[in-house]
């Protein structure tokens, strides 16, 4: 092969997806060290039982991916989740609404304060760190101050529940695993193979050129925080879904598991740089070190901590990666 | 004869495939000032770093004020008494003047705080002796100009004894006035016995300043010019490496229609009207002094933002632009000034940087499609001459000119009936230039209109069918074919 046949193939496994490939090696190294710290890892049940506990900050890091590639991110994730858990149970046990329309009011709820959000942001441009932490304690404050603390607990058992959280395919599958790969597929196409996908990668990476380049960033934005709390709202249902309770407190720091997953997966906190793929890959790293600690029978506290180093780890590698693919 | 303050002794430097030094040779005596020119990529930066201890020499030695001159830190060479400015002004925004020149591991305390009151009267006296300017030296850094930066950090390095001062491109974001100022400092210094090593792009600048100017070629020293003792066309072929065509200049016949039409134009309220028609395939120039309205006028034209009031018409149509994607709906593209905050984006390969304004030749009922992106730059690609891997590299690996010219491309690509440009060639190598204006002129010809601001007065002559001289916010006068001369321009702008 020509020199520069070899560098074009170099440079198009950069872009695309270059990065996606240490996460997923890094993904296979730590099951192999696990499979021979923790027994009974190395196993189908676990596989799903990851796939499970990833469902969740899954969803949320991959709709956040897109939302931190325009440029910005959203603490007020958790609470929207919470929000949305709480006035579908609320609407249905207490009003008597029907469940699919309790659940498509919660929902438009949901857009409606990610819209929020991203007006915040756009029109006064604060940084999200403020504007979404602002925003999380607001939201909050909903979900506690509608059911005054309260759960909303001892749901009935509902078609509803079983599509989103309780049914088994196959009797084996849980179907949040189904809606993680929906949602895995979904959002891939939206970011990856869509204008609108295209302009969010411009957006992040130099603002004023997207302006020039005639971009409407500012509606770009917007769409990014909404598409982030409509994945929160989908997340709201897959739990109220599996537990048939929500509760105003539920989903506290899953904004930050969100982030850092997102971060794992080589989505640059500067904007301009993500995959869904690689925070889908980054939420199952995450997922996999809890699992093979809870496996191996390690102590509760030291799980946390040994989560933060592996986030640490993780972005200390992306670095260096980034550094050596940029020369 | 002059003490010989730095000898650089066949110096070699290999990164990878490329040789980037080739035995490089030259002396530099004490208080001179020698211009170092070169294209992007012949070295020039190579041979900084090494100075100033950011790369190490391969072999070949360098001797620097008597001693031998390795350093492994920039902060060795600057012990050593080697100073670098690069474009990008390393300050604290958000402090004083007085704080940023005393900035380092020693400010003057006084009781355990910093001394303020000395360092503000310490660095007034700094500025009346050294540059022979007065300065408020509590303004915060962020208020200062571009000009007033760059002597705080000349006054810095200075007040460090540095004794060799290498500036690198210290003009291009400079308005003429104040590079006169930066030249007339410079020949200050110099009387102080302080070296000088100047890095432009700009020919008129290094024969200005430069006792003798160095030319570098593919890592070698391909000529050396002192001064009086060569002319302008010399030194531009031996930078650029074969003979460039004088800009011929035809009188074209120009159509008879009219492309663009804006009347009782107004940049602001106090502002005078403008009122000019630009024919279709005409290259129209717009000049004037940093501040004038030159880029004020083109760049409102894009609707970034738009003007305070007044009408176009774009081929007889009232049309109405508020914003960026207005203009590209109807088919004006811009080429900003500044490529790097207002053009590139970094993270991306060639082919997204180019085909990010033209969305819909690549994206099919809103799905991207790669191949459609891949065909179209690489006609672009083709066309223009861009050197690069690949349409897939990413944009930061291309040289300034290949980069300017993908931007260039973005533009052609939306089919534009009118293109705006402010200064189209900024920043980058003679050879880029002369082809980016060749794609210009054949452009013309096929029918784009070009409206350029440029305070490049040479490059305007050489490009425009006419030129609009703006002055304080309005407009002076217009000069067509012979009258366009860089005199009457200079006077219609001050």
């Amino acid at each position: 092969m020509t020199k520069q046949a070899k560098a074009e193939k170099r440079s198009l496994r950069l872009a695309f997806g270059g990065r996606d490939v240490g996460v997923l090696v890094a993904n296979i190294l730590i099951a192999i060290v696990f499979s021979f710290l923790a027994g009974g890892y190395f196993s189908s049940y676990t596989l799903l039982l990851l796939l499970r506990q990833t469902s969740e900050v899954g969803i949320i890091a991959m709709a956040m991916t897109i939302l931190i590639v325009c440029g910005e991110f959203d603490l007020s994730v958790g609470a929207i989740y919470a929000v949305v858990g709480i006035i579908t149970g609320l609407l249905f046990q207490n009003f008597g609404v029907n469940l699919f329309l309790s659940a498509t009011a919660a929902m438009v709820l949901a857009l409606f304060l990610g819209y929020l959000n991203g007006l915040l942001i756009t029109k006064t441009g604060m940084h999200s760190f403020i504007g979404t932490l602002a925003t999380m304690m607001v939201f909050r404050g909903i979900a506690m101050v509608s059911t005054g603390g309260r759960p909303v607990s001892s749901l009935p058992k509902m078609p509803f529940f079983t599509i989103f959280g309780e049914g088994m395919i196959f009797d084996i599958i849980p179907v949040p695993i189904l809606w993680l790969l929906a949602m895995c597929v979904f959002l891939f196409f939206i970011l990856h193979k869509t204008s609108f996908g295209v302009k969010v990668f411009a957006t992040g990476d130099n603002r004023e050129a997207a302006e020039l380049a005639g971009i409407d960033t500012i509606t770009i934005k917007r769409y990014c925080f909404m598409l982030t709390a409509f994945s929160a709202g989908i997340v709201a249902f897959t739990s109220i879904g599996f537990l048939r309770t929500a509760t105003p407190t539920q989903g506290q720091g899953l904004e930050l598991e969100a982030i850092a997953a997102a971060v794992i997966g080589g989505t640059s906190m500067m904007g301009g740089v993500g995959s869904i793929f690689g925070s889908f890959l980054g939420a199952l790293i995450m997922a996999q070190v809890r699992t093979g600690l809870v496996l191996m029978g390690t102590d509760a506290f030291v799980q946390d901590a040994l989560v933060g180093l592996v986030i640490a780890l993780a972005v200390i590698i992306n670095v260096q990666l980034s550094k050596k693919n940029s020369v | 004869m002059a003490e010989t303050i730095l000898t650089i002794e066949s110096v070699s430097k290999r990164f990878g495939a490329t040789q980037a030094l080739n035995n490089v040779s030259f002396n530099v005596e004490k208080s001179e000032v020698i211009g170092l020119a070169g294209e992007n990529g012949s070295g020039k930066s190579t041979l900084i770093k090494i100075l100033c201890g950011v790369h190490q020499a391969d072999s070949g030695t360098v001797v620097f004020m008597g001693k031998a001159h390795a350093p492994e830190s920039p902060s060795q060479a600057e012990r050593a008494g080697i100073s670098v400015f690069h474009q990008e002004i390393p300050i604290c925004y958000n402090m004083s003047v007085a704080e940023n020149v005393f900035l380092g591991n020693r400010m003057p305390v006084k009781r355990g705080m910093p001394d303020k009151k000395f360092m503000v009267l310490e660095t007034k006296r700094l500025f009346r002796e050294l540059l022979d300017e007065p300065i408020d030296a509590t303004k915060l850094m962020r208020n200062c100009s571009v000009a007033e930066r760059q002597m705080a950090l000349l006054v810095r390095a200075l007040r460090k004894s540095a004794t060799l001062v290498i500036l690198d491109e210290p003009t291009t974001a400079l308005a003429p006035g104040e590079v006169q100022k930066l030249i007339t400092i410079i020949r200050g210094l110099k009387n102080k016995s302080i070296t000088f090593i100047f890095i432009s792009h700009m020919m008129d600048e290094l024969i200005e300043i430069s006792d003798k100017v160095t030319v570098l070629r593919d890592g070698k020293v391909v000529g050396e010019f002192l001064r009086g003792g060569y002319n302008r066309d010399e030194l531009a072929s031996s930078i650029a490496g074969k003979t460039l065509d004088a800009d011929k200049k035809k009188i074209r016949k120009l159509s008879d229609k009219i492309a663009i039409e804006v009347s009782n134009y107004r940049l602001d309220e106090q502002a005078e009207p403008i009122n000019i028609a630009i024919k279709s395939g005409e290259i129209f120039g717009v000049a004037g002094l940093a501040g004038s309205g030159r880029s004020d006028i083109v760049r409102s034209l894009f609707g970034a933002p738009p003007a305070y009031d007044g009408q176009v018409k774009l081929y007889g149509e009232d049309i109405s632009i508020k914003c960026p994607q207005d203009a590209i709906q109807q088919s004006i593209g811009y080429l900003p000034e500044d490529r790097k905050t207002m053009g590139l984006f970094y993270a991306q390969d060639v082919k997204f940087n180019l085909g990010i304004a033209n969305l819909d030749q690549w994206i099919e009922n809103g799905v991207v499609n790669l191949r459609k992106l891949k065909r179209l730059s690489e006609k672009f690609v083709g066309m223009f001459n861009i050197k690069m891997a690949g349409i897939s590299s990413k944009i930061t690996s291309l040289s300034g000119g290949n980069q300017q010219k993908i931007l260039l491309s973005r533009w052609l690509a939306i089919q534009p009936k009118v293109l705006l440009m402010n200064e189209p060639t900024r920043g980058v190598d003679i050879g880029a230039k002369q082809e980016i204006k060749e794609i210009i002129r054949q452009m013309a010809l096929e029918g784009v209109t070009f409206m350029i601001a440029s305070a490049e007065i040479e490059e305007l002559i050489a490009l425009s069918d006419r030129i609009l001289v703006m002055n304080t916010r309005a407009p002076n006068c217009i000069l067509a074919g012979k009258e366009m001369t860089k005199e009457k321009i200079v006077e219609a702008s001050a």
